[in-house]
C-alpha cells in the first residue's frame, strides 16, 4: 500500500506557495490544516503527498526558497512520525 | 453621469469584478479559519490574487503581497516601520496626507524635495541633496492633483546609493503605469485596490521588501499558541479577517489588467491629449499639463478664472460630470505648484472612458465657466 508523508508549513499562504511550486514539479499535493498533536505552535497547514514523491518534494520546495516545518510520514496505523530529511 | 473621478476611486470597472465579489458572498468564509471547502475556496481566492499582482508588479515572492484596507493603512505600516520620533525623513513635494500626516503624528523631522511641476530632473537633483543622513524616503509615484510622474526609478536608485530605505506610494500608478518591485529595490510600495487595479473600494495593497513591524496584532489563522505576531509575511501584516470579497474583486481588476499591461497607459494618455486639445479652446481656463507629454498621467487639475474650484465642481456635478475640487488631501502638493490658496478642479481619466464623453464634458465645462 502506497503511504503518505506530511510536509508542515508555518502560514497557509507558504503551503498554497508549496503546492504550486509542487504542481510545476509534477507532483501533487494536497492542502490541509495539520492536526494538533503534530504542531507545538497551533494552526498550521501540511502538504499531503505521495511518500515516495517526498525527496523530489523537498528538493523542489528548496529550489523554490519555500522554507518548511517538520516533515511527518504516515504509518499503517494511521499516526504521523516525524522523519528528518 | 460622465465620470472623470477615477483618481479617487475607479468608478467604471469590468463587469467581471462585481460577479467575483457577489460569488465571494455566495460561496466563501476566511481563509486560514477552517479546513471546510467554503473557507479554502476562500483561501484559493486570497492566494490567486496575491499572485497575481506578484505578477503584475514583479515581486519574486506571493508572501510578499500582504493585504491592508487600503494605501493610507499600507503606508502607515510602511513609515510606522522604518520612520522613529525624530527621524529625518525626505519626501517629495507632491505627497499626500496619507504620507505626510503620519510623519507629522510621528515627530520626523521632514526634508521636502522641492521642485517644479514636471521638471523630475530638478526633482531628482533636489531628492540626491537631500538623502544623506535621512533614515527614509517616502515618494508618490504620481502626483493624485496633477497626474506629474515623479522620476521614481532614478530617486530609486539614488536612494540604493545612499543607503536610504524608500517607501513608494503607488496609489496613482498602479494599474497604469510599470510599478516594477524587482528592480526598484523599493522597502516598501503601497497602493489602494480601488484606484488602477479596478478592484473595489476598502482594499489596498503593500508590497515588502523587507518584513517590517506590524500595525496591527490579533489573529492569523496560523501559530496560534504564540502571543507575538508570526514572523512570517504576510501573516505579520495581516491580523484579522480578511476583506474577501473585496479581494476577490481585486482579483477579477487584476485579471483584467495583466494582459493589457501599458494600453491602459497608452489610452489614457490619447484622452488626455484630446481632453487638453479640447479644454485649450476655453480661454477662461488655466491647464496645470505638462506639454513635453512624457511625465503626466490621465489626472488634469485646472483652474477657472471664475467661478472658484468648489463651485465649478458643483456647477459640473449638477450637469451630470463627477470630478473633484478643492486641496485633494495634497496641500503640499499645491504649494509646491502654487495652487494652495485656490485649489483646483481635477479631472481624472479612466481607460473606460470615451471621446464622446470628453467631447460633452468639455461643452458643459464651457457653458459653467461663462
Amino acid at each position: 500500500m502506497q503511504r503518505d508523508c506530511l510536509i508542515l508549513l508555518r502560514s497557509l499562504t507558504y503551503a498554497q506557495r508549496g503546492r504550486h511550486v509542487l504542481e510545476r514539479a509534477g507532483i501533487t499535493a494536497v492542502l490541509r490544516r495539520a492536526s494538533a498533536e503534530l504542531t507545538d505552535r497551533g494552526c498550521a497547514y501540511g502538504l499531503k503527498l505521495r511518500a515516495d514523491r517526498l525527496r523530489g518534494a523537498l528538493a523542489a520546495l528548496e529550489k523554490a526558497g519555500v522554507r518548511h516545518g517538520q516533515v511527518f510520514l504516515r504509518e499503517p496505523d494511521g499516526s504521523y512520525r516525524e522523519v528528518r530529511e | 453621469m460622465i465620470y472623470l473621478d477615477s483618481a479617487a476611486t475607479s468608478f467604471l470597472k469590468p463587469r467581471s469584478v462585481e460577479r467575483a465579489m457577489s460569488a465571494a458572498l455566495r460561496h466563501m468564509t476566511s481563509p486560514g479559519r477552517g479546513g471546510h471547502s467554503l473557507a479554502m475556496q476562500a483561501a484559493e481566492t486570497v492566494y490567486r490574487c496575491r499572485a497575481e499582482a506578484a505578477e503584475l508588479f514583479r515581486v519574486p515572492e506571493p508572501e510578499r503581497v500582504v493585504f491592508t484596507m487600503n494605501a493610507t493603512h499600507a503606508l502607515n505600516i510602511a513609515i510606522r516601520t522604518l520612520v522613529q520620533p525624530g527621524d529625518p525623513v525626505v519626501i517629495s513635494g507632491y505627497e499626500h496626507n496619507a504620507v505626510t500626516r503620519p510623519l507629522h503624528a510621528l515627530g520626523a523631522k521632514l526634508r521636502v524635495a522641492k521642485a517644479p511641476l514636471f521638471r523630475p530632473e530638478a526633482m531628482a537633483a533636489e531628492v540626491r541633496r537631500l538623502l544623506p543622513g535621512a533614515k527614509a524616503m517616502v515618494c508618490t509615484h504620481v502626483s493624485n492633483v496633477f497626474g506629474y510622474v515623479l522620476p521614481i526609478r532614478e530617486i530609486a536608485g539614488l536612494c540604493r546609493e545612499a543607503g536610504v530605505p524608500l517607501i513608494v506610494d503607488a496609489s496613482q500608478s498602479a494599474g497604469v503605469l510599470d510599478v516594477d518591485f524587482n528592480a526598484w529595490h523599493a522597502a516598501f510600495i503601497a497602493m489602494p485596490g480601488h484606484k488602477g487595479l479596478l478592484g473595489p473600494q476598502g482594499t489596498g495593497l503593500l508590497l515588502c521588501g523587507m518584513d517590517g513591524t506590524p500595525l496591527l496584532q490579533g489573529g492569523t489563522g496560523s501559530q496560534s499558541r504564540l502571543q507575538e505576531m508570526p514572523a512570517e509575511l504576510p501573516d505579520r501584516h495581516e491580523a484579522g479577517t480578511h476583506n474577501v470579497p473585496g479581494i476577490a474583486g481585486l482579483a477579477a481588476g487584476i485579471e483584467y489588467l495583466l494582459p493589457r499591461r501599458n494600453q491602459v497607459e497608452r489610452r489614457e494618455q490619447a484622452l488626455l491629449g484630446q481632453l487638453v486639445t479640447l479644454l485649450r479652446r476655453n480661454d477662461d481656463l488655466e491647464l496645470f499639463y505638462d506639454d513635453a507629454g512624457q511625465n503626466q498621467t490621465g489626472v488634469l487639475s485646472l483652474r477657472s478664472r471664475t467661478p472658484d474650484a468648489e463651485t465649478l465642481a458643483r456647477r459640473l456635478a449638477d450637469r451630470g460630470v463627477a470630478v473633484r475640487a478643492g486641496l485633494h488631501c495634497a496641500p503640499l502638493a499645491h504649494e509646491s505648484a502654487g495652487t494652495l490658496d485656490t485649489g483646483t478642479v481635477r479631472l481624472s481619466l479612466s481607460p473606460f472612458n470615451t471621446a464622446q464623453e470628453l467631447e460633452v464634458a468639455a461643452g458643459i465645462l464651457r457653458g459653467v465657466t461663462r
